[in-house]
């Protein structure tokens, strides 16, 4: 029984280990609900991870909205943000990136991490198909 | 007494039709069988729990593999789901 005590206690730094640096930089912050969607997937072969940032209220989303610099008050923000700084807009250059979006109606950011030209397409992809339907 | 010594005197005593009495008389044995339970009841706990897990992930058939969260409320069906649709908006 001591043993599988433990293995057990062994096993908690590698979860820890799976969360990013993105979710716990927002994880412990007061005011957001956040989340991390690891394999999400986009089609049957592609999946990405995601970080989902959700503000409890208006000056919680005011707050990250100053951060990410997302201006306007309706719709969506989209765009590909450098990992280590998702505010900082860039373009695809083969290096691992985040696509940002934000929806004001919901007050919630999510981070899709893509580091593969393969999901940056299979992203693309997966918005246009459902957006037909 | 080690117990490799234990386990001589053991056999012998088996041989010699004593082990009943030997367990009644060494208060190690009692350890030595509690020791050897647990763990048995440890492996097998971790088997059980093993199959179920794969069994669970086989039956779901879901759009994510893991979810993290801050918080408890929320299911990972509904984070998944949430992922999905601000991508669509």
């Amino acid at each position: 029984m001591k043993r599988l005590l433990i293995f057990l206690i062994l096993l908690l730094p590698i979860a820890a280990m799976a969360q990013s640096e993105l979710y716990k930089h927002y994880a412990s912050r007061k005011n957001l609900a956040v989340a991390q969607v690891n394999g999400f997937k986009l089609n049957d072969a592609v999946r990405v991870d995601v970080v989902l940032v959700v503000a409890d209220n208006e000056a919680a989303w005011n707050q990250l909205k100053v951060e990410l610099d997302i201006r306007g008050d309706e719709g969506v923000n989209s765009w590909l943000g450098e990992l280590k700084q998702p505010a900082k807009r860039t373009r695809w250059n083969g290096k691992t990136v985040l696509r940002v979006i934000a929806s004001h109606a919901r007050r919630t950011v999510g981070f899709y991490r893509l580091n593969t030209e393969e999901q940056y397409d299979a992203l693309l992809d997966y918005q246009l198909e459902k957006m037909k339907k | 007494m080690t117990e490799n010594e234990f386990d001589k005197l053991w056999q012998q005593a088996e041989a010699e039709g004593y082990g009943q009495r030997l367990v009644a008389e060494y208060p190690g044995w009692r350890r030595k069988q509690r020791r050897t339970i647990g763990m048995v009841t440890a492996s097998l706990a971790v088997a059980v729990l093993l199959v179920l897990v794969l069994v669970a992930q086989m039956h779901q058939p879901q759009n994510f593999e893991k979810v993290y969260c801050n918080r408890v409320g929320t299911t990972d069906a509904q984070w998944a789901s949430l992922a999905a649709e601000i991508l669509t908006e």
